[in-house]
């Protein structure tokens, strides 16, 4: 019997918070327009609902009409005033992510910076997006293998309040890494990698960083050390959707670096080629997806491409497959950003 | 169904929600409170006020007797009071009882509180009455004293209530799903599964409304639970997505997630473990799976906690800052904060004490990837648990999973190694003897078998604790591996005393066969046929039988003097029961039987050669005398015997070899025997037909090959038919007869007196006419002989033709490539050769005809539309211009191949020959691409070095020496040196001594300069850029000379390589023009390689003039 660990956890727990467009000041919150959210004339033009309240970015104010006895007041309140925000993910940030992931970095680049200058005035509030933003530019910027912007870029943001947030000085230092990477710096990124990983306390960053020290092995031909560097990626981060592509395409490289004749009884090409399979069944928009197709020997790359058509009419996933992640809730992304 | 002990882990999982339960605050109701008694005095207090103050902080405390002694004091005392106070103390009484576990005074004093007071604490205690917590306690108090139905009865008020607040209504649901689940804790399964459906029911319920507040939190919990017990995973990981969303992120609420997430992953492993479903299995472990990897990892939990901590505290700061003298509410909320920092901190630290956590998540996804076929990725996760958490309490498991994973994937020796280091660390582990059984598995499965002996008998010796199957196992396994490694007498041994020690074993019955068998292999036939005669006797059905009966037979022929009809009666008798049996064993067996017949009747030939060869001594004897007849009808029986016998043979070593498809061994002992007797008997036929069959069985087999040359050489002799070698030799007896008459008349007429010349030349004309006559006769039979060996050839062209086209559309096939050579070489020795600039003799085959008829033979026309078909056409025909020496063809063919085809649709074959040919002709980039696809995609095959050594090349002459040193490296390091070892090892040095690492470049050069096998160009080139080196690194005449030296040797010892050696004769000359001041010596030496007719055309001899002209 084990009712006494209901009556305290009841206790302990407190009241949750909603998902919708809010700004909370002290003691009052206000539900807020989307302005990322357009109606469908031409051009479109953002949905106002006059009840919500309004960003005016010049003025740095949010106003809101409100009826009061019959009679219409307008109120305003200043956006440094802002406690909190209660935002899902704004769907350009969504779009820039997706446009990473598709290796469109220039369109990543044009919807991450409307997130960017929106959330400006509201950067260190907490629940804002421009830090998760700010990190989305980076990977557009590394993407686009931009060095100059990218350190541009990183030198600003590591003027910023964010830089002090533990997860965001991570991420600048991982920006920096993959500079350094692209420069050929391999032994250096390796080990600085290793350090970090040691720091590093969300999966998504232990993901980013052992892509990044796999790359760097993989480039230095220490292939069996890069391979088991990338699979940790699909074998602990599974749910890091994101980067399973790009650990998978790592890992099939490193496996073809790895075999030889002598290896040949290892099947390590058969093995390489299961993997980029995986990539084009389960993530056919991704970049790592036409990479591996190129890789693919033309006869299995069909299979893979025909396969991956039968999954996505409704077929049975293939045996062995278990890449394939489902994707999380979205409102648990809107928590996990708090 | 990997592990038992993997449920272990629930008990670090109970201890942490232990944790949980023992460290959050009982209730809300612990604040002091300062309302003072009726009747207390201003400036003194009231000793009720102080008692209760006193029983309050006893209580606060936990010292729930003391509390309870004082509130019963209270309540004695207090008699005259509000009826509120009166409940007050009476609630508390109660709460006292409930901590001690009192639970039927706890149910008494609740019931008291209940019945007596229907407002409860009324506004006592900030604004709750306290009759809804009662209601619980007495709840729990009814269902600890297993009193369900009135448990559930109350619960059901509550439930049904609708003045009650809904809340409470929701913890009613809650607690009444768990009392339903709880009642049936001990009863058959059926009975849990009914519980749980009807729990989820009432969850529902009250999770109806969302799960907005913590009530409804709590029972979404629950329902996951419930859903996870009932298999229900879909519903549970959705409705636990949901709360995981709804979550403030409390370390509570993140480690009871966390928990619960693995609670999933187990009921889902469970579940897969006891699938009978291959389909639901695989299923169910990627489930687990994914929720074990969603579970946060250490870091990311203590992180959640360092943050809860410091936010918590940052609270207590700013209350405490903010209140500095708090009203009772504040006071309380400080107090609140407080503590919450205090159960934050108490699970941090349990949580830290767990150092297993981490390496208990990677075991159980290691385990799910090993039974879902992923033994890579186990390989990593289990690598993690010895990289991150070496002290990880279940070790002994991750050693033993891992080093199947390594088995998996192929990796005998890392397996191995980790055996090793696992027995070192822990010698008295439970696991020890089972991974001491691998280590001596995989030796005894790689052959090592005096290394599995060894691990075999480490165990035996250092492993107290191992169950008798374990020992009788090993101890069979070492006679096993005596036996295996033809140890006979000590394998005999060995069995001898495994049947002494374990009569009754498993494996008596293959034991008792073993043990025969060594006395077989030792060649003691009687005692063979004892031992085998005892293994009839206990076994008549057997699964040896076979094999026995079959070395029964041997027996008779192994004795001396052999018992041959005893044993071809054996083997008839065993083909008579066993022929028509199915099994692996006898159909491998089968063959052998029949070679035995063979040999049987092989010695019987023997036998009758010796009477044969008698027989015809006895006739050469005999050949005058009148009984000739009688020796030659002698000779002639023994003969056709002899005859008889061997086609029996022949007959049995063809029924051998067809039935041999299983057996390879005995397939190549009876095609040896056949390759000896059929095409000296002239049945080029038979062999031709035997060998196809062979041929069709698997054209990929690695000796397909073989088969076809013979089944194309049998074809060709075919057309060389004995009849051929019989008709001449009739019309040659035909006419030596008639020439013998014929030249003695022309003896006779010349002998005679008065002869004219008219009759000599008479008699010489018949003779000459007869000659001619015989000529001609024998002519007409060499005609039609070589137009059935022509026509032999032909057919034996078009088998050939049949095998290349029947995969010259896949890409993948190899081998074809191999048929193509192949058949190249067999058109180009059609072709007559003529020396350069002589016109073929008219009608003769020419190369042109060779080509036509290749591609007449590859069918390409039929093949128009394959790609890779057309590939292989142009490289078939380059081959075959690589066969009649026409260079300019063969690139011109590889050229075609190289402008029309991607890589991607060509195999390594052709990919390597075709880009050493474009790499010639300095298409480096079109050489690049194809050398890079090799590197790519086909490292493992036989031409993976054509790839390194070609990229390598091309990197040097684009001056990347360290590219070119890399690819180099890479190549040697991992022994992916076939044909191209040479290349590799000359231009790994030469881009070391580019790279102006001298010392290890000389090591190269040198090393290549001294090999034998290696005596050439590359020689030559070596001599020459060890002097290149010298002269590089001179300072001064000695350096300089030490140059001269090596350009010495190779101008002198390899003339035949001009470029080198122009190159040799020309540095040699500068240096002694500008640095050894000996202009007349380099004069000279120009001179002297100017003269040579292989060197005065080359660029260097150009240099050489116009240097010679300065000097």
């Amino acid at each position: 019997m084990r009712l006494s660990l209901l009556l305290p956890a009841l206790a302990l727990l407190t009241a949750a918070s909603s998902p919708a467009q809010t700004f909370v000041f002290k003691g009052e919150r206000w539900e807020i327009n989307d302005p990322f959210k357009m109606d469908n004339s031409i051009p479109p033009k953002p949905v106002v609902d006059p009840k919500k309240g309004t960003i005016n970015v010049i003025k740095g104010t949010i106003d809101r009409t409100s009826n009061q006895g019959g009679i219409e007041v307008t109120l305003t309140r200043k956006l440094s005033e802002v406690t909190e925000v209660v935002w899902p993910i704004p769907s350009r940030l969504k779009e820039a992510q997706a446009n990473v992931s598709r290796g469109e970095p220039a369109k990543a680049l044009d919807n991450v910076e409307a997130v960017l200058k929106f959330f400006e005035p509201i950067k260190n509030v907490p629940g804002s997006w421009w830090v998760k933003a700010a990190i989305v530019k980076i990977d557009a910027l590394d993407r686009l293998e931009n060095d100059a912007a990218t350190a541009a870029f990183l030198d600003t943001l590591d003027k910023e309040e964010a830089a002090k947030l533990p997860e965001v000085a991570t991420q600048i230092q991982l920006a920096r890494l993959m500079q350094r990477a692209r420069k050929g710096d391999h032994d250096a990124v390796v080990k600085e990698a290793t350090d970090l990983l040691t720091k590093a306390d969300s999966a998504e960053l232990q993901a980013r960083l052992h892509i990044v020290k796999a790359n760097s092995l993989l480039a230095s031909k220490k292939y069996e050390a890069a391979m088991t560097t990338y699979l940790r990626v699909p074998v602990f981060f599974g749910s890091e959707t994101e980067f399973i592509p790009k650990a998978l395409l790592g890992a099939a490289r490193s496996f073809r670096g790895m075999d030889s004749p002598a290896l040949r009884e290892q099947k390590l090409e058969a093995i390489s080629n299961r993997y980029l399979y995986d990539i084009i069944v389960s993530y056919p928009v991704s970049k790592e997806a036409e990479e591996a197709k190129k890789m693919l020997p033309k006869e299995e790359r069909a299979k893979a491409e025909a396969d991956q058509k039968k999954i996505a009419a409704g077929g049975p996933l293939p045996e062995g497959v278990i890449m394939a992640k489902p994707k999380l809730a979205d409102e648990e992304k809107v928590e996990a950003n708090k | 169904m990997l592990t038992k002990e993997s449920r272990t882990y629930k008990l670090a999982k109970a201890a942490l929600l232990a944790v949980l339960l023992a460290v959050t605050p009982v209730t809300g109701i612990l604040k002091a409170q300062t309302r003072p008694l009726p009747g207390a005095q201003k400036q003194e207090e009231d000793p009720l006020s102080v008692l209760y103050k006193a029983a309050e902080k006893s209580l606060e405390e936990k010292k729930y007797k003391e509390a309870l002694a004082q509130f019963e004091e209270l309540d004695a005392k207090a008699v005259d009071v509000e009826p509120k106070l009166k409940a007050v103390v009476t609630f508390r009484k109660a709460v006292c009882h409930f901590f001690i576990k009192d639970w039927p005074r706890a149910q008494t004093e609740l019931t008291a509180f209940l019945d007596k007071f229907p407002k409860g604490t009324e506004d006592f205690f900030d604004g709750d009455n306290r009759r809804g917590t009662a209601e619980l306690l007495l709840i729990e108090a009814f269902s600890k004293q297993g009193k369900w139905e009135l448990a559930l009865a109350r619960l059901e008020k509550i439930r049904t209530n609708t003045l009650a607040r809904p809340e409470e209504r929701v913890n009613a649901f809650t607690l009444s799903a768990q009392i339903i689940v709880d009642r049936v804790k001990s009863s058959p399964d059926e009975a849990k599964r009914a519980a749980y459906a009807q729990a989820i029911s009432l969850l529902k319920q009250a999770t109806a409304d969302g799960i907005a507040t913590p009530e409804r939190r709590e029972a979404a919990y629950k329902l996951v639970e419930m859903y996870t017990k009932l298999g229900l995973t879909k519903e549970a990981t959705q409705l636990k997505n949901e709360i995981d969303a709804k979550s403030n992120g409390s370390p509570v609420e993140i480690v009871r997630s966390n928990f619960q997430r693995l609670e999933i992953g187990d009921a889902r492993f469970a579940a897969a473990e006891s699938a009978a479903d291959e389909n639901f299995r695989a299923d169910f472990y990627r489930q687990a799976l994914t929720n074990y990897q969603g579970t946060l990892r250490r870091a990311n939990l203590t992180s959640s906690f360092g943050r809860a901590i410091e936010a918590k505290n940052a609270e207590v700061e700013t209350l405490t800052k903010n209140f500095p003298k708090p009203n009772p509410e504040q006071a309380a909320n400080i107090e609140k904060a407080k503590q919450e920092v205090a159960q934050f901190k108490k699970i941090q630290d349990e949580f830290n004490a767990n150092k297993d956590y981490d390496a208990f998540i990677s075991y159980r996804i290691g385990l799910c990837l090993l039974e879902l076929k992923r033994p890579w990725e186990a390989h990593v996760a289990f690598l993690d648990i010895f990289e991150n958490s070496p002290g990880f309490s279940r070790i002994s498991g991750a050693y033993y999973y891992h080093i199947l994973a390594l088995r998996r994937i192929g990796r005998n020796n890392e397996a191995q190694a980790k055996c090793k280091e696992f027995i070192s660390k822990f010698p008295k582990d439970d696991q020890v003897s089972a991974i001491a059984l691998i280590l001596g598995d995989i030796s005894q499965e790689r052959e090592e078998f005096p290394e599995a002996i060894g691990h075999y008998k480490w165990v035996l010796a250092n492993v107290k604790n191992l169950t008798p199957e374990v020992q009788e196992e090993i101890d069979f396994r070492i006679a096993a591996c005596l036996f295996s490694q033809v140890d006979w007498a000590p394998a005999q041994k060995a069995f001898e005393e495994f049947l002494k020690k374990h009569e009754r074993s498993p494996v008596r019955q293959q034991v008792l066969y073993m043990n025969a068998l060594c006395s077989f292999f030792q060649g003691k036939y009687k005692e063979t046929k004892v031992d085998f005669d005892k293994y009839e006797q206990e076994y008549p059905k057997g699964q040896f039988i076979p094999d026995v009966r079959y070395r029964q037979a041997i027996v008779k022929f192994g004795v001396n003097p052999p018992d041959i009809a005893g044993t071809i009666k054996l083997c008839e008798d065993w083909l008579k029961d066993f022929g028509k049996t199915n099994t692996d064993d006898v159909i491998a067996q089968t063959p052998e039987v029949y070679t035995l017949i063979g040999d049987a009747n092989i010695r019987l030939a023997d036998e009758l050669d010796k009477k044969v060869k008698a027989a015809d001594l006895e006739l050469r004897a005999n050949a005058k005398s009148a009984d000739k007849a009688k020796y030659v009808e002698a000779l002639a029986k023994v003969q056709k015997e002899k005859e008889a016998v061997t086609n029996k043979a022949i007959d049995a070593y063809e029924a051998a070899a067809k039935s041999a498809r299983t057996n390879p061994q005995a397939l190549e002992f009876v095609l040896g025997e056949l390759r000896k007797l059929l095409p000296g008997r002239g049945e080029h036929k038979r062999m031709r037909d035997l060998f196809k069959e062979i041929f069709d069985w698997n054209h990929n087999d690695p000796k397909a090959m073989t088969y076809l040359y013979e089944v194309i050489r049998s074809t060709e002799r075919m057309g060389d038919m004995p009849e051929f070698a019989a008709e001449s030799e009739k019309i040659r007896k035909k006419f030596s007869a008639q020439l013998a008459d014929a030249r003695k008349k022309v003896d006779e007429t010349e002998r005679r007196d008065k002869v004219t010349k008219e009759e000599v030349d008479a008699a010489k004309a018949a003779v000459k006419k007869l000659s001619a006559e015989l000529e001609a006769e024998l002519a007409k039979v060499e005609a039609r002989r070589q137009t059935s060996i022509a026509d032999q050839k032909k057919r034996a062209l078009k088998i050939l033709s049949d095998a290349v086209s029947e995969s010259i559309n896949d890409r993948t096939q190899e081998g074809t490539e191999k048929l193509i050579v192949f058949l190249a070489e067999k058109l180009a020795r059609k072709i007559k050769r003529v020396k350069p600039g002589v016109k073929p003799e008219p009608g003769a085959y020419t190369s042109a005809d060779a080509e036509k008829e290749l591609v007449k033979l590859l069918r390409l026309d039929e093949h128009r539309d394959s790609l890779v078909a057309q590939a292989r056409g142009f490289f078939a025909l380059g081959q075959l211009a690589v066969f009649t020496r026409e260079p300019e063809k063969t690139a011109a063919n590889f050229a075609k191949i190289a402008a029309n085809y991607k890589a991607e649709e060509l195999n390594p074959t052709i990919l390597a020959m075709v880009g050493d040919s474009l790499l010639a002709k300095g298409d480096h980039k079109k050489a690049a691409d194809y050398f890079g696809y090799i590197l790519e995609h086909a490292r493992s095959s036989e031409y993976a070095d054509y790839g390194f050594a070609g990229l390598a090349e091309i990197a040097f002459a684009q001056k990347k020496y360290a590219e070119a040193l890399s690819l180099c490296n890479e190549a040697i390091d991992n022994n992916i040196l076939m044909a191209k070892e040479l290349d590799l090892r000359f231009t790994r040095a030469r881009a070391l001594a580019e790279m102006a690492k001298y010392a290890e470049a000389k090591k190269e050069f040198e090393e290549i300069a001294k090999t034998k096998e290696w005596r050439g160009e590359k020689t030559a080139a070596s001599l020459y850029w060890l002097g290149l080196m010298a002269e590089r690194q001179a300072t001064d005449e000695k350096g300089y000379a030490e140059a001269i030296a090596y350009y010495r040797r190779c101008f002198m010892t390899w003339k035949k390589y001009e470029v080198w050696a122009a190159r040799s004769y020309f540095a040699s000359a500068k240096l002694f023009a500008t640095k050894l001041n000996q202009k007349d010596a380099a004069k000279q030496l120009l001179k002297e390689m100017l003269e040579k007719d292989r060197i005065k055309d080359t660029r260097e001899a150009e240099e050489a003039k116009a240097y010679l002209l300065g000097l």
